[in-house]
């Protein structure tokens, strides 16, 4: 069983959270496995999967060579004939490696085929920046995967959305990658018991405002909520808007809160150059342009690769500082 | 030994594959194929052989040159030309073609229009086959080109570390595109590609169907045994070169003249005019038969509508 | 066996692995200062990576993996701006950018240093292209870890080497023995169905040897063989170096398991003790090499003391320059991703 289920006490980190959803959806369908590299025995390289290979077995959590693009592809074929896997990709920057099974593959399968074959499958990956891992394990490239239809792309940004949405993903019938942001894994909240399901497609408001919408997923949100914290202070109401899933889009929820506020900001950890930061603004832009007091603006991260130093790492994360002078500009500027 | 009905049976589908590929050209040429169209002429009896070896629901993947593994694993002829003409009644409502053609009810995982695409979803099925104990086999289809892609090499090492009941089938034409193989491959002989993972392999005809039909069946039963993996290359040749309208100026006479000697087709009807299995005669009224029938499956295909633009954006994701 | 060694080289060898080895002692030490995240050391392996660098000339061509400390500094690498850039202050080689992953030095020949499996493998081939089209007898050496032979990229970079015949030299690092097996919880190392690895080099013609990558003499004798041929132009050779894992070696933090190197060790039994004793007896090259040499009668105990203090020295100036040295400006962190 996962390390904190007997619990009475069920606030749980992210990442137990995730672990206690893929306990429960591999004994509620056999035919759900877990694929990667070091998920087995050595219980994940984050022990994000301990304790699944010793209940489980080594049929169904199965330990891989690094071949991360052929890994990935047996999992689209597995899933094509019957099979419901949950893979892991260590690094969300290794899924340079899978873009081809990923993109060419499995997201066409289904439309290709006009429906005869599904490809049920989690793509699972850690993403974000932190803990000086440097230009080549820091990576998100979740603007990339939203970019393609057949795909759906989901990043919670707390452990009971985690697990919910987990649940979700693995039920649902398409490939769907789950990214976490790594600096999240620890974060611990109150997570329900069992069955708990959160509709993929559905963002939520986390914080509810007056003066201005700030949208966000996975760690942006607590930037986001830190950041509406400093703005009460300043008599700024904020909403804090975690989209919770890229694809589908809630654009319904988006336009909603823009609409009572009149204010919008979109945060994002991903690059801002051809990043979601410009979709999120446009559909804005597009269908809720009477309500605008003030442009849609953006925050993400800088165009650059994520540097090694604990001294430049840092700025390639926005931070609620940022946010807050982003808000502050679009009222003229506020003390 | 093999039955008369099943020889009747390898004849009739290398037959109706040649046949359809003729009226695939047809299209093609008369503008209602459009894109890429690559054919299987020449290479029937590796289809042929290695389909003739599996059960009905054991799994194929197959390639772009893939409409020859559709009718060997029996998909409907008037849905295949449909798909290739893009008309709504093919396998992918028209919008895949005939480099995207699944057919779920022959376990058909697809032809493929990426190099070595058919390979992960191949060793993938077998993986799904083995965990759920169903006693199917999957066998990917490949192209020569494949022998260099690092997903072949990747997938031969878990089918191996695995014991998957997967058989890799390459498909040696003796080009990848207008590039001849052996200008772009290191190693000889290929099939040890195979055997660096201990992967039992071999190289057989496949201009013959007979051979290629003993060797794809060798390799289903150690599969269907839990033996694992087998690694097959057969030598064969595309007489239509790399798809309609490529000129093939790469090649001179001698050597297509060479291979059409060998050609599977008439090789198979001397064997079994020669054994008196059947008259030349009889043979000469199913070849006319056969052409009807595909004949008629084109003509049922060209009548039907093309997609409309409600079809376009229909299956993107499964509900 | 010495034979094939010249004095010199062999001292050279020596001093080399003794520098690797305190450099990465003090990593260690480092790390309990300063978080500077994940990192591999070469402890274990000295031998091959010391002894390969003595075929190569200055302007041959070399990448490496994330455990690259040993290739960089047998190579001449200084270790004080190796120091800063682990620490990822702005006199390191990468300006504090790459950190321990991506410390590369261009100047003693390095291209890249790849934090992916199999990942400088791909541009190893690349380069050896770039040398021989430019018709110089150089060569391009590449390092990898027994994993990567799992990556797809390798054997398609392999079959380009062995097909256009270029002068590459793939060494593959095989550290899996005594790797902390998957059954004690630990991480299985590389997961490979072919009996041995050099079959998958093999089945692409490319010529292909096994070495014992802690036996000095035996590392130089196939590196020097597969160097002297491609250097006339035989293509490309795989070297399979096996070493028995140093038990330090962890999947994110090493560990000090054998303590700090006491190189009296090699003559004096009695300072070979706790849990590891068998791995320090009979598999630290280090400790092997210097029985070696003193058993030859090329060093002396005496010697050996006074050339490790220096390179002691040498190290603890490293360190301490590495720690002066500033954090880059913030700025900075947006320079450069463009080139002019």
């Amino acid at each position: 069983m996962p390390p904190d289920s007997q619990q009475t006490d069920r606030n749980l980190t992210l990442k137990d959270a995730v672990l206690e959803a893929m306990f429960e959806e591999m004994e509620s369908d056999q035919n759900v496995i877990l694929i990667g590299e070091d998920v087995g025995a050595a219980g994940g390289v984050f022990k994000q999967t301990e304790g699944l290979f010793e209940t489980f077995g080594a049929d169904r959590v199965i330990d891989t060579p690094i071949s991360e693009s052929a890994i990935f592809g047996l999992a689209v074929g597995a899933a094509m004939a019957g099979s419901r896997p949950i893979v892991e990709v260590m690094f969300g920057d290794f899924l340079t490696l899978v873009m081809d099974q990923l993109v060419n593959q499995a997201a066409k399968v289904h439309y290709m085929s006009a429906g005869g074959f599904n490809v049920p499958l989690v793509l699972r990956t850690g993403i974000g920046v932190g803990g000086n891992l440097g230009p080549q394990h820091s990576q998100s490239l979740h603007g990339w995967l939203a970019h393609i239809p057949g795909l759906k792309v989901v990043m919670p940004s707390s452990a009971s959305d985690a697990k919910g949405l987990f649940k979700a993903a693995v039920r649902d019938n398409n490939p769907v990658i789950f990214m976490e942001d790594r600096m999240t894994y620890n974060l611990k909240e109150q997570v329900p018991e069992g069955e708990h399901i959160i509709p993929l497609g559905s963002a939520e408001v986390k914080r509810e405002g007056a003066d201005v919408s700030i949208y966000a997923v996975a760690r942006s949100v607590h930037t986001a909520l830190a950041a509406a914290e400093h703005l009460q202070v300043k008599n700024v109401s904020a909403e804090v808007v975690d989209l919770r899933t890229l694809a589908p889009l809630d654009v319904e929820t988006i336009v909603a809160s823009v609409q009572k506020t009149g204010r919008a900001l979109v945060l994002d950890g991903g690059y801002q150059s051809f990043g979601i930061t410009g979709e999120i603004a446009a559909t804005i832009g597009e269908l809720a342009f009477d309500y605008l007091d003030a442009p849609v603006m953006r925050l993400a991260a800088p165009d650059v690769p994520v540097p090694f130093s604990p001294a430049l790492e840092a700025m390639t994360v926005p931070s609620a500082e940022q946010v807050v002078a982003k808000v502050t500009g679009m009222y003229g500027g506020l003390d | 030994m093999l039955t008369k009905d099943k020889l009747l049976e390898f004849y009739r589908g290398m037959v109706t594959i040649r046949a359809f590929e003729e009226e695939v050209r047809k299209m093609h040429n008369a503008g209602l194929a459009p894109g890429l169209v690559h054919l299987y002429s020449g290479q029937e009896a590796v289809g042929v052989g290695a389909c003739a070896a599996l059960n009905s629901d054991d799994y194929i993947a197959s390639h772009h040159r893939g409409h020859g593994h559709c009718i060997a694993k029996g998909s409907e002829l008037d849905r295949l030309f449909a798909e290739i003409i893009g008309r709504r009644s093919g396998y992918g409502m028209g919008r895949g073609g005939s480099m995207h053609i699944y057919d779920p009810a022959t376990f058909n995982l697809g032809t493929n229009g990426i190099v070595g695409g058919s390979v992960p979803l191949a060793t993938g099925a077998a993986l799904s086959a083995k965990l759920r104990g169903t006693g199917q086999v999957a066998v990917s289809f490949f192209g020569d080109g494949v022998l260099n892609q690092g997903i072949l090499f990747e997938s031969l090492n878990m089918a191996a570390l695995w014991s998957l009941p997967v058989v890799f089938v390459c498909e040696n034409n003796g080009y990848g595109e207008f590039t001849e193989i052996d200008d772009v491959t290191a190693g000889r002989p290929y099939a040890k590609r195979g055997e660096a993972f201990d992967i039992p392999s071999e190289k057989a005809d496949g201009m013959d169907v007979l051979a290629v039909h003993e060797a794809v069946s060798k390799a289903v039963t150690r599969a269907r045994n839990g033996d694992g993996p087998s690694f097959l290359i057969f030598d064969t040749y595309r007489y239509s070169g790399h798809h309609v309208g490529d000129k093939q100026e790469y090649k001179d006479d001698e050597e297509r003249e060479l291979w059409l000697s060998r050609d599977p087709i008439p090789k198979l009807a001397d064997m079994l005019v020669a054994g008196k299995k059947i008259k030349q005669a009889e043979l000469d009224e199913l070849d006319a038969k056969i052409k009807v029938t595909v004949i008629a499956a084109a003509n049922q295909a060209k009548k039907m509508p093309e997609p409309d633009a409600d079809d376009l954006a229909r299956h993107i994701y499964a509900a | 066996m010495t034979d094939n060694l010249t004095p010199d080289q062999n001292s050279a060898i020596l001093d080399r692995m003794l520098l690797i080895r305190r450099f990465e002692e003090m990593l260690i030490d480092l790390a309990g200062d300063h978080n500077f995240g994940h990192y591999h050391l070469y402890i274990g392996e000295e031998a091959t990576g010391a002894t390969v660098v003595e075929s190569l000339t200055e302007t041959d061509l070399l990448l490496t993996t994330w455990r690259n400390h040993g290739h960089l500094l047998a190579r001449g690498a200084d270790p004080g701006r190796m120091v800063a850039e682990i620490l990822g202050r702005a006199d390191g080689y990468n300006k504090g950018r790459g950190g321990t992953l991506h410390l590369t030095v261009r100047d003693v020949g390095f291209l890249s240093t790849s934090g992916l499996v199999g990942g400088a493998v791909g541009l190893a081939s690349g380069a050896g292209f770039a040398l021989k089209q430019a018709g110089e007898d150089n060569i391009c050496v590449v390092f990898f870890g027994d994993g990567a032979m799992e990556e797809g990229v390798v054997f398609e970079a392999m079959n380009l080497a062995s097909l256009w015949s270029l002068p590459v030299l793939f060494v593959c690092e095989n550290n899996n023995s005594g790797a902390i097996s998957a059954q004690e919880g630990g991480f299985p190392s590389s997961e490979i169905a072919a009996s041995r690895i050099s079959d998958i080099p093999k089945s692409l013609n490319i010529k292909s040897e096994l070495v014992d990558g802690a036996d000095v003499a035996a590392v130089h004798a196939v590196i020097a063989e597969a160097v002297g041929g491609m250097r006339k132009g035989s293509g490309p050779a795989f070297i399979e170096a096996y070493t028995e894992r140093w038990p330090g070696s962890r999947p994110l933090w090493p560990t000090q398991a054998t303590g700090v190197t006491q190189l009296a060790a090699a003559w004096d039994p009695s300072l070979i003790t706790g849990e590891y004793a068998g791995w320090i007896d009979e598999f630290d090259p280090l400790i092997r090499f210097i029985r070696n040499q003193l058993d030859a009668g090329v060093l002396s105990q005496d010697e050996l003391r006074e050339r490790d203090s220096k390179i002691c020295d040498q190290i603890a100036e490293a360190r301490a320059f590495g720690e002066a040295s500033a954090l880059p400006g913030p700025e900075s962190a947006l320079d450069g991703v463009f080139a002019a």
